[in-house]
């Protein structure tokens, strides 16, 4: 499993690149793995708001549907469209496809260091 | 999960890095590391490998298992022959089910019942409940033996590599086998649940398990979850207990006729007796019937029923989900997931499966019984409406050896039609046709076994006066049964009909010769109406019965369309009412060679079926048909029957070098004239009936289904032209039938040479016929004929005895009648076979040599010339303007 360093995670398995005033949202290694196949994204649209802690879409994989749980509130300033067709990049990019932009942060939920992270994905609790 | 039950193949499984999860109690792998979409696609492509040894195994043995599981389940087990096995679910007293099963009989004395793993509790309590009442017992046996499905496409390749070669089944699904892998004794079924129109069920002992998965893996088969299980089937449109049966999403029991596989699994046969579940199933039944006539007035025993559901809109429906038809919710969505499928390009045969591949969001649904096909419903994804549509069904399985996505909303490319003036088109036609007639008569070597090009003298008679006229003509008794004409202009064609009656009846060695019949399905469709008259002329009060028993080759074993329940039998077969299928059997095969009648074999099936009517006669003929020897068994064990020799194919070949059907005791004899017969395309009948025996009515019977039972008009112009062929074939036969059977002999030989795969018995030069099988590999037979037809051989792709359909044909079948008759010989079929073999194996391109090879052969031989001939047929010419 990779957990790369320069990212920041929460614990319900979304990734956090700050990159300026914009905030880069994806899911983990750990997510997709626990997720399977990846064969639908729901997304937001560019202007939606987001909260912390609530849903903004989801994913599908061949199994199940999981909600998308934004780390962050904010404003969406981007959206991943590639996904629409192609969302096994989820699976085979984990950190590259990202998923949103957020703009306008106000605020965040509790969000862990790589190794942090890995720590909670290998024994539930920090 | 320590209290969770483990498979004998537990260890592989967590080996192979499978996440394994609790499946109904057991400990079963969902997927492998691979991931469900990729093992979805190879299943589709290859070969997976499942674990179902979790499924239960139940035994049912004693004196009344048959009663016991005519009772308990729907299906009729009267009807599961011997090494056959069925789909049907286990009924509860108010039509709904207990569970579905599949019942496999590899031994006569006991059934094997395998049921849901996560049922199988409540199966055997509800089972053993019944037994009581019955002189049986119901055993689990999951424990000592284990079980894996093989399926896709390359499984059967994989599982032969295993058996030596040996037939893994018979190629007809649900077929079953016991047989030895490398040393293992496996008992297989040609079943599964992933929709694979190739894929066996492989039981073993308990020990013998992991070293038969373990094999698969090292041949190339892959590990599949249950994961990829639910969305095969799903795509394949094949019922979860607990999703598509059970209890519905409003806590209602379904009835078992909302799924559709209930329409051949439920039997109401007499049989089967009060069976549980009988009076509300006979309900659902006829609601169902109504519901499919489009009568919705009552649909009280069958509200809802299981439907394919497709969405239209981007997103995933799952089980549970509600569906709406103009904002009134009509039912549920029962299983939905994204399925992938390998995308493809071309039509029809040309099909070319891509590596491409694409996802499809597909489901069933539990819906309004009144809901149509094709009509567009929407889907509550969490709340939103989506639309989706009710599909026919999902994929097809009607192309072996593949599954085939049906996306919806497909359409085929329209072949573009000119919109030209009519004059304009006919000046087209004349070019292409006079193209078409070009390429076919000087550039191609016609190979097709049922076909023959006719003498020009018969082609030019086909095109005379008669051709545009009416003789329907009858006898009448009050005339001491003279042929009476109903038109004036008819003398002519009237002399023309005796003569041709009088030149075929010597030709066959028979009594009686019906001509009018205008092709070879026709001449039998004409006896089989006249059999089945004949069979109840002594009671025309009631609706007459049809014929059955009838013993007939088998279409798989190169039996005839002719004389098939799908083909010419169709309206004239009876149905058994004990099997509820066709009242028609099958001759046996040699083991050693499926192209020819076992005739001792034979015999025992005489003796158990009685059939009424024996039907000789093959469309993939190698062999001579064991007449003689199946007249002598019939009289001497006075079997009531009449033996009839189909010789479509080999009419041309009646005589000394190959059979002489009425000296060896067929009754009646039809064919075609235009096979290996001389004619142009039309049929006949023959009979040897003498006017003192008591079949002679069957005669009068059949000359009145001839007509007016099968035709007015019986295109008089190929009749003239037949007479003449006839003429020919009585002059030339020894001299043409002699070649022919020398040629075929020859080029199997001279292919074998070359290094192809001839099928049939080496030991009298793999053909005794005009016929010759070559084998190239399975599947590739319609590839290697188009390839073939490029380079100007024409030959037809054909599965061979042990394929499952004709688009995974693995043989060419090639006659050498017509190139005989335009003086091929020997030197001539080796040359071809040198060809073909570099075109089959090398892939060369032989249009020019074939062209050459073809170009020094354009002269009729076997027919009449010489100067008085060819002046005569000069002034004919004239005289009829062409």
């Amino acid at each position: 499993m990779n957990y790369p360093t320069n990212l920041q995670y929460s614990k319900s398995h979304e990734w956090v690149m700050t990159d300026g005033d914009v905030a880069v949202v994806g899911i983990s290694d750990f997510a997709q793995d626990a997720l399977g196949d990846v064969v639908f994204v729901n997304l937001p649209q560019e202007g939606d708001t987001v909260t912390a802690g609530e849903p903004f879409g989801d994913v599908e994989s061949v199994k199940a549907v999981s909600d998308l749980i934004s780390p962050l509130s904010g404003t969406v300033c981007a959206v991943n469209e590639e996904l629409l067709d192609a969302p096994e990049m989820l699976n085979s990019d984990p950190y590259g496809a990202w998923i949103i932009k957020v703009e306008n942060v106000s605020g965040s939920e509790e969000l862990l260091s790589a190794s942090d992270y890995e720590t909670f994905c290998e024994n539930g609790e920090v | 999960m320590s209290q969770l039950k483990r498979t004998q193949l537990y260890d592989v499984h967590v080996q192979a890095g499978a996440t394994m999860v609790d499946f109904g109690g057991w400990e079963m792998p969902i997927q492998y590391p691979s991931g469900i979409v990729a093992e979805h696609l190879y299943t589709r492509h290859a070969c997976s490998l499942f674990d179902v040894s979790h499924m239960g195994r139940l035994l049912i043995e004693g004196p009344d298992r048959l009663a016991f599981l005519q009772h308990v389940l729907t299906s009729n087990v009267a009807g599961l022959d011997l090494n056959m096995a069925q789909y049907c679910i286990i009924p509860d007293t108010d039509g709904s089910a207990v569970d579905d099963a599949y019942l496999y009989r590899y031994e006569d004395e006991r059934y094997l019942l395998v049921v849901n793993a996560a049922n199988k509790e409540k199966d055997l309590a509800h089972l053993s409940a019944v037994c009581k009442d019955f002189n049986c017992t119901v055993t689990d046996i999951s424990g000592d033996w284990a079980a894996i499905a093989v399926q896709g496409p390359k499984s059967k390749e994989l599982m032969q590599i295993l058996s030596g070669g040996e037939a893994v089944t018979e190629p007809m699904k649900n077929a079953l086998n016991t047989l030895e892998l490398e040393g293992h004794t496996v008992r297989v079924a040609k079943t599964g649940y992933t929709g694979e129109p190739l894929g066996y069920e492989v039981y073993t002992k308990s020990g013998d398990i992991v070293w038969l998965w373990n094999r698969l893996v090292e041949l190339g088969a892959k590990p599949a979850g249950l994961g990829a299980r639910d969305t095969l089937r799903m795509e394949a449109c094949m019922p979860l207990y607990g999703h598509e049966m059970g209890v519905d999403a409003d806590g209602k029991n379904m009835p078992i006729f909302a799924v559709p596989l209930a329409k051949f699994a439920v039997s109401f046969s007499e049989q089967k007796g009060d069976y549980i579940g009988r009076k509300p199933l006979e309900e659902q039944s006829a609601a169902f019937k109504r519901i499919m006539n489009r009568d919705f007035s009552d649909m009280t025993a069958l509200p809802r029923r299981i439907r394919p559901i497709a969405l239209l809109d981007r997103g995933v429906m799952r089980g549970g989900m509600a569906v709406y038809r103009n904002e009134k919710q009509v039912g549920w969505v029962t299983s939905g997931t994204m399925v992938p499928y390998y995308r493809s390009e071309g039509e029809g045969l040309e099909t070319v499966i891509k590596d491409e591949t694409a996802k499809r969001a597909i489901g069933m649904c539990y819906i309004d019984s009144d809901i149509l096909e094709d009509e567009i419903v929407e889907v509550d994804i969490r709340g939103k409406r989506l639309r989706a549509v009710i599909p026919a069904r999902h994929m097809s399985v009607g192309a072996p050896p593949f599954a085939r996505p049906l996306l919806y909303g497909h359409e085929l490319e329209k072949a573009e039609i000119g919109r030209e003036e009519s004059p304009v088109k006919a000046l087209e036609l004349l070019k292409k046709a006079g193209e078409n007639h070009q390429w076919r008569q000087k550039r191609c070597i016609n190979l097709i076994p049922s076909e023959n090009t006719p003498s020009r003298a018969v082609q030019l008679l086909c095109a005379s006066d008669p051709a545009f006229r009416y003789a329907e003509h009858k006898k009448i008794l009050a005339f001491y049964d003279k042929d009476t004409f109903y038109y004036q202009g008819t003398k002519f064609i009237d002399r023309v009909e005796q003569l041709l009656v009088d030149e075929m009846r010597k030709y066959f060695g028979c009594t009686e010769v019906e001509t009018r019949v205008i092709s070879g399905q026709m001449s039998n469709m004409a006896v089989f109406s006249a059999l089945m008259d004949w069979k109840n002329r002594l009671d025309r009060k009631r609706t007459p019965q049809r014929l059955g028993y009838v013993l007939n080759n088998h279409i798989i074993k190169g039996g005839h369309l002719s004389a098939q329940p799908m083909g010419a039998l169709h309206d004239y077969i009876a149905v058994d009412p004990v099997t509820e299928r066709s009242a028609v059997v099958n001759f046996p095969v040699c083991k050693d060679n499926i192209y020819k009648i076992d005739v001792e074999q034979t015999k025992k099936v005489i003796e158990q079926y009685r059939p009424e009517l024996i039907i000789f006669g093959k469309s993939m003929v190698l062999h001579k048909e064991p007449v003689a020897a199946i007249r002598q068994f019939v009289d001497e064990q006075k079997i009531p029957t009449t033996i009839m020799y189909d010789m479509a194919h080999v009419l041309g070949l009646v005589g000394d070098h190959f059979q002489k059907p009425f000296e060896e005791g067929a009754e009646i004899v039809t064919g075609s004239t235009h096979k290996t017969f001389f004619g142009p395309q039309r049929g006949v009948i023959g009979v040897n009936y003498q006017e003192d025996d008591l079949k002679y009515d069957l005669w009068k019977t059949i000359e009145s289904r001839a007509f007016p039972g099968s035709v007015s008009n019986h295109h008089l112009g190929t009749q003239l032209g037949f007479l003449m062929a006839a003429y020919e074939m009585n002059y030339f036969k020894d001299a043409y039938q002699k070649a022919i059977i020398e040629n075929a002999k020859h080029f199997a030989k001279a292919l074998k040479a070359q290094g192809l795969n001839v099928a049939g018995d080496p030991a009298n030069d793999y053909t005794e016929t005009h016929q010759v099988i070559v084998s190239v590999g399975y599947g590739a037979g319609p590839r290697i004929a188009e390839r073939l037809e490029r380079n100007n051989v024409i030959v037809n792709y054909q599965a061979t005895p042990d394929e499952e359909g004709f688009t995974a044909s693995g043989a060419l079948r090639m006659g050498v009648s017509e190139m005989t008759r335009f003086g091929f010989g020997k030197k001539e079929f080796e040359q071809l076979a040198a060809m073909m073999a570099d075109c089959i194996l090398r892939d060369r391109d032989i249009t020019e040599d074939v062209a050459r090879l073809r170009s020094g052969y354009t002269e009729m031989k076997y027919c009449f010339s010489g100067d008085a001939f060819d002046r005569a047929l000069g002034e004919f010419a004239g005289q009829i303007g062409l």
